[in-house]
């Protein structure tokens, strides 16, 4: 909705793309981390709204939806947006480089690939893969504690990373395991009881098992 | 080494004939093979003609230096010879370089580009898209850029045809090339207006000549339609004290050294039509005045003939250190006449990596602040996109149509015309592009 009010507020918008005119307009009441556009039913990729704005590794985040899906990040990573163009070496700051070369950071984009873990419906968290998958261009937003503590009450999260290849599996698991101790409010009972299911999961590998519980009890 | 190497040229050398007769035998195009003995050939002329060009440019050099203290001579020499090249206006000097001057912190800088899908017969529908590119940045304030592009459709009957000189024709390449140009200059005006009603202290930056010396010869309402509309921008322009700069990447122009030519004419009054040395003027005169005729003459050819061939950018590659700039030159372009207080004027600067050729109106020419503005400017804009200046380049990133948008568009519009029932016919000739059978 382009209204007259907003031209004469704005002399340039005449020369805005219609996605900045968008964005610019409800800044203020944004909240989401992401918009989807890639999207399968066992991840999906995200673009966050800002450079550099991604949700960080091993966050739990929830997509829109009628049954909101429920996902941790895996891999974020910056790019060109144009195939052809890649960022060149600067040698300046990034201060100075929003000062002198405010174009580049035009040309960049944020995004993150997210492991869908789940979803939620009408009779609460689901720790299976959703019916369908997200759909492209829902909003991504970050899992309030609340949402990570009932979606992770029951260990099955540490079964869907472990069984994923391609992904950094023990270092999302530390990652992952970190942000639901501080949900659980770091509670010794939950974390006893975790250690003892990846310890059934990873069999006799004593090893691996240590190593992941000692990283994510610092 | 030096056995393998022969052996590994024996064996390259009985691949590429493999090659080689594959290639006739099986394909119709370009034959390279028969190309080679011509680039063999035109190498050769190059190699001799680059000797003579070294030499060239050193006559060029001395004469410019000759010239530089006494260029008020030269200037009165241009003002009354007659000749058939484009001169310089030499207003302040011929040599001066001046230093490049500190670029204000706070400035933005504002830059179109166009590009355009061409109207094709052979296609589903006749109708032409232009695709204006912006780009508004703003430094040393950290602000976010402005960096979009619109495009336009044109479609409806009046779009596509237009009458002119009381000719009625169909659009064509030349016509939607004239109507690109001239909104990349009204589209620039309104986009550095508004930045300046932002409150951002802004410059405009066009990529390629002011002059719009293509207009020169077209039917009169045409060329008169086109000069209004520039004009118009022009004065929004200069009302606004936004200085207007046409920036021009390889300039081949020759102004300055078509001055130096001119010095090298031994009459005190050039007129090239009456050139005596040609030999087409000198029926009538004796064998004493023939042979004395002869004796000015450069290696058989007339006696301006020495800097013949070398460019202004090569000559002053020669003479301005990164950063410098001549000082501005007075355009001689016929079509000139017709843009009032807007005379173009222009100076060549070494952005560093090259020489560039600024264009300027009149205005921007004899305000000094606004001068050493550009100045600062292009060289700063030259240096962050390096070698060109990157407003200029991120707005023909913004505007370019690719061949493989091309593609898309066109598929597009098959598609929207097929779904909504609209007879959608192709001509065969495209469809044989598309589609060559056996």
């Amino acid at each position: 909705m382009n209204t007259v009010e907003e031209e004469k507020s704005n002399p340039l918008s005449r020369f805005m793309s219609d996605g900045a005119n968008a964005t610019s307009a409800w800044d203020a009441e944004k909240t989401h981390v992401g918009e989807v556009v890639e999207s399968s039913t066992t991840e999906l990729v995200a673009e966050a709204p800002q450079l550099h704005g991604a949700p960080s590794f091993g966050q739990f985040v929830r997509v829109d939806s009628d049954m909101p899906i429920i996902g941790i990040v895996f891999n974020v990573f910056t790019h060109s947006i144009e195939a052809n163009r890649r960022p060149t070496a600067y040698g300046k700051t990034e201060d100075e480089l929003r000062l002198e070369q405010p174009q580049i950071f035009e040309l960049l984009r944020t995004e993150f690939q997210a492991l869908v873990i789940g979803y939620i419906d009408t009779t609460g968290p689901a720790q299976v893969l959703p019916p369908q998958p997200a759909r492209i261009h829902s909003f991504v937003h970050l899992c309030s504690e609340e949402e990570v503590r009932a979606f992770t009450q029951t260990d099955d999260y540490l079964r869907s990373i472990l069984n994923t290849s391609k992904i950094p599996t023990d270092e999302l698991l530390i990652a992952a395991l970190r942000q639901t101790m501080r949900a659980h409010d770091g509670a010794h009972a939950y974390f006893v009881r975790m250690g003892k299911e990846l310890s059934r999961l990873l069999g006799d590998d004593y090893d691996r098992l240590s190593s992941i519980i000692r990283r994510a009890a610092y | 080494m030096p056995a393998p190497q022969k052996k590994r040229h024996s064996i390259a050398r009985g691949r590429s004939r493999a090659k080689r007769n594959k290639g006739t035998k099986n394909s119709t195009m370009l034959d390279l093979y028969a190309v080679k003995t011509q680039i063999d050939a035109m190498v050769a002329d190059e190699r001799q003609s680059q000797v003579d060009y070294r030499e060239k440019l050193e006559i060029a050099l001395r004469e410019y230096r000759r010239w530089a203290p006494e260029w008020q001579r030269l200037a009165d020499k241009i003002a009354r010879s007659r000749t058939s090249w484009l001169m310089p206006g030499l207003v302040e000097a011929l040599d001066r370089p001046v230093a490049l001057p500190a670029r204000p912190p706070e400035i933005s800088i504002a830059a179109t580009d166009g590009s355009q899908i061409f109207p094709d017969r052979h296609e589903i529908s006749s109708c032409f898209l232009i695709n204006i590119g912006y780009i508004l940045l703003h430094y040393g304030t950290g602000e976010k850029p402005l960096m979009s592009s619109k495009p336009t459709l044109y479609y409806r009957e009046e779009e596509i045809f237009e009458e002119w000189g009381g000719r009625r024709i169909f659009v064509n390449r030349e016509l939607v090339g004239a109507k690109r140009g001239l909104m990349e200059f009204t589209e620039l005006a309104d986009l550095a207006l508004a930045a300046q009603e932002a409150g951002h202290r802004v410059l405009a930056f066009s990529d390629g000549t002011l002059i719009q010396w293509s207009l020169e010869g077209k039917p009169q309402d045409f060329k008169q339609y086109f000069l209004k509309a520039s004009m118009a921008a022009f004065d929004k322009l200069a009302a606004a004290s936004i200085p207007i700069i046409g920036y021009i990447s390889q300039p081949g122009s020759q102004e300055i050294v078509n001055a130096l030519k001119l010095g090298l004419c031994p009459q005190q009054v050039a007129d090239c039509d009456r050139c005596p040395w040609r030999k087409e003027n000198q029926l009538g005169l004796d064998a004493a005045e023939k042979e004395i005729l002869g004796g000015q003459l450069w290696r058989g050819r007339v006696p301006c003939s020495p800097v013949e061939g070398i460019n202004d950018a090569v000559l002053l590659h020669s003479i301005l250190e990164p950063g410098q700039r001549t000082p501005v030159y007075r355009s001689s372009s016929k079509i000139l006449e017709e843009y009032g207080p807007h005379w173009v004027h222009f100076f060549y600067v070494h952005v560093g990596q090259e020489i560039g050729r600024v264009e300027i109106p009149q205005w921007v020419a004899e305000d000094e602040e606004m001068l050493e503005l550009v100045h600062a400017c292009i060289c700063d804009q030259a240096e962050k996109g390096q070698g060109y200046p990157v407003a200029l380049s991120e707005a023909h990133e913004r505007a370019v149509v690719r061949g493989a948008d091309r593609e898309s568009f066109y598929r597009f519009l098959r598609d929207t015309f097929v779904k909504n029932d609209i007879r959608a016919n192709v001509s065969t000739k495209s469809f044989k592009k598309r589609h060559a059978g056996i």
